[in-house]
């Protein structure tokens, strides 16, 4: 572990992630899955839609840049109380400041509705979340392979 | 659409509907014949009152002129009598006048009494009288214009003849009074009673008329009244059957909804089992002792074998939805032979031989057909006898009338596909044969052969959502043989 991060340390700079969550189990395997490829402090978490719009918009009690830096991707829930998936990609979406980020929808669902209405909306990617932990670190995996390799960020 | 009413209503409603229209039609034509007989008898008595009334004005004329030409024998008489006494010659003027009277009025008599034997001979009989008189009184006459009086001309002997003519004549106009009174008594009674007759007859049959009229009206009434109960009836009955589909639909839907979510949602948690079951044995299985390792594999196995559950309930679930786009002819035998195509591999590990007969075209979704015979040739290949080669056959034919009337759910009416999926495999017990539909059931061991019992009920789910049935023949290891019955397509 200890050597995975030593190299990671020597590429220009990990990928900042933030994930919005609100099932606590979920944000556990999740950040556990992504320390395998990932420093700790290169994934945050919310606990939902509004969470992460203030988050974004920097109000408090996410003023503090360093200990909330702005993403290069948003992994994205739709379940979730008070403000869901779909309204937070929406707001997102409609906000000139926020809106070249990529969003990722990681759902327990596979509904076709969902997933045609968060693309239209502007999602990048919709995932749903696998059954076993071996699967969801694949997941992680290719997803920081993909957006801090593979493409190119707006940054 | 079949018959949803099958016991109530139509048979006997129809009885009853036919008596009282019956009624009615009969009602209509008694009123009309009473009417048509009504209307030739008043004709007729008319005619009737008609004739008789000429007949009376007949009689009265004869009468009439009877005494009229009584008085001119009697004015003859005072004539004569004058003249002889008198001389004076105006009253022999008057004479003949009551001469040429008296004869026109016998004219008269005779022609109208000519339809009247007895009265022309009494007329004849006082014609011959009285021209018997005026020859004697012609004679007379002409003696006393000769003579100047009558003293050689009068036969004291024959005075009383002259009495006795006079006489004659008096019984015989009588005679003619009484035949005619007579006539016109009985005639006058003819018209008063035609006369009476005509509004009894008229109202006899306004009244039967009137009362038909009203018991049709009545009649009608009641059919009407009946009618509308019945459809009042029908309409109820349809809005209870709209409404109890309507139930169905919702709760129909409701359980799918539930399956859908229920299983959804069990997957939720089940996911997290696995995941930490996962991180567990990746990251401390060297800290675990003796069963532990065991212990937490039999909970991932049990996780896996749950998420296997819970999808086939959720395939279950979904199964057999009819989706009206998906729904048109489906060519089985094309079906059958992509679907064998894509598990060639398989077939060919079991050494199995698969006979693909001529198979119809029914209607339905292709894909849900793959899904039926793909479950059926599987569990065929499944549940083969471990040293025979597997030999599964698809064949179809029409079924009997016998085979549809032994389903209630099928249409007595239609014409049905009977398809057959035959093995020669270990076959079940003839009392399983309906269990094996059911979900989730199993016939055999988790050990023995893998599954969890939910491809047959998917079929059963799909074929029934189509119209059709299925089920299952066999004996303990005597192979099975799998029956679909679908509709023809209707054109």
């Amino acid at each position: 572990m200890y050597n995975t991060e030593f190299m990671l340390m020597s590429f220009e700079k990990p990928i900042q992630i933030l994930v919005a969550e609100d099932d606590e189990d979920d944000k556990l395997l999740i950040l556990k899955a992504f320390e395998r490829s990932l420093p700790k402090e290169n994934v945050t978490c919310v606990e939902d839609g509004e969470a992460l719009l203030k988050y974004l918009k920097r109000i408090a009690p996410y003023d503090d840049l360093k200990k909330y830096p702005r993403p290069d991707i948003i992994l994205l829930d739709l379940n979730m109380p008070r403000k869901d998936g779909r309204e937070a990609l929406a707001e997102i979406k409609s906000n000139d400041d926020l809106k070249s980020i990529p969003v990722i929808i990681f759902s327990t669902s596979n509904n076709k509705d969902d997933i045609r209405i968060t693309y239209k909306l502007g999602s990048s990617s919709f995932i749903t979340k696998p059954s076993s932990f071996e699967e969801l670190v694949k997941i992680t995996e290719e997803i920081e392979n993909y957006w801090s390799k593979t493409v190119l960020l707006p940054g | 659409m079949r018959n949803i009413f099958p016991k109530w209503g139509k048979f006997k409603m129809k009885d009853e509907h036919k008596t009282s229209l019956r009624q009615v039609k009969i009602y209509s034509i008694v009123t009309l014949v009473l009417i048509i007989i009504g209307s030739g008898v008043s004709y007729w008595t008319s005619g009737r009152i008609d004739y008789f009334t000429k007949e009376v004005m007949q009689t009265s004329d004869v009468l009439q002129r009877t005494s009229e030409l009584y008085a001119s024998i009697l004015e003859r008489e005072t004539n004569i009598r004058g003249y002889v006494i008198t001389s004076n010659d105006e009253f022999l003027t008057h004479y003949y006048q009551s001469n040429i009277d008296a004869d026109l009025l016998l004219a008269q008599l005779q022609e109208l009494t000519e339809d009247n034997g007895q009265q022309q001979n009494n007329i004849a009989e006082l014609k011959a009288l009285i021209d018997t008189r005026v020859r004697v009184f012609d004679a007379t006459i002409k003696h006393m214009q000769q003579h100047g009086d009558l003293v050689d001309f009068i036969d004291p002997s024959k005075v009383n003849n002259a009495l006795i003519g006079y006489s004659l004549i008096k019984a015989t106009v009588l005679r003619i009074n009484e035949v005619e009174n007579a006539l016109f008594r009985e005639k006058n009674n003819s018209l008063i009673n035609n006369i009476n007759a005509l509004p009894l007859i008229v109202g006899l049959i306004s009244i039967f008329s009137i009362t038909i009229g009203l018991v049709t009206f009545f009649s009608i009434y009641q059919y009407n009244r009946a009618q509308k109960g019945a459809n009042m009836e029908i309409s109820r009955y349809q809005q209870k059957l709209r409404d109890q589909i309507h139930l169905l639909d919702d709760s129909n839907k409701e359980l799918e909804q539930f399956a859908y979510v229920a299983s959804h949602d069990l997957q939720e948690p089940l996911r997290k089992i696995t995941a930490f079951s996962d991180l567990l044995n990746e990251q401390y299985s060297s800290i675990l002792e003796g069963e532990g390792e065991i212990y937490l594999s039999r909970i991932t196995a049990a996780a896996v074998r749950m998420r296997l559950l819970i999808t086939n309930l959720l395939e279950y679930s979904r199964a057999g939805r009819i989706v009206d786009e998906q729904v048109k002819p489906v060519k089985l035998s094309k079906v059958i032979t992509d679907m064998l195509e894509d598990f060639e591999i398989s077939i060919q590990d079991k050494s199995a031989k698969i006979t693909v007969e001529t198979l119809p075209e029914v209607k339905g979704s292709e894909t849900e057909y793959r899904q039926v015979f793909q479950n059926l040739i599987s569990n065929s290949l499944k549940f083969s006898k471990p040293d025979f080669h597997p030999e599964i056959i698809i064949n179809s034919e029409t079924a009997s009338p016998e085979l549809v009337g032994r389903f209630s759910m099928l249409n007595p009416t239609l014409s049905y596909h009977l398809i057959k999926v035959s093995d020669n495999g270990i076959g079940f017990e003839k009392q399983y044969a309906d269990r094996i539909f059911s979900i989730f059931q199993r016939l055999h061991g988790k050990k023995e052969y893998e599954g969890t019992g939910i491809g047959l009920a998917i079929s059963r789910k799909i074929i029934e959502k189509n119209g059709g049935v299925i089920f299952a023949e066999s004996s303990a290891g005597n192979g099975a043989i799998f029956n679909i019955l679908l509709p023809f397509i209707s054109i």
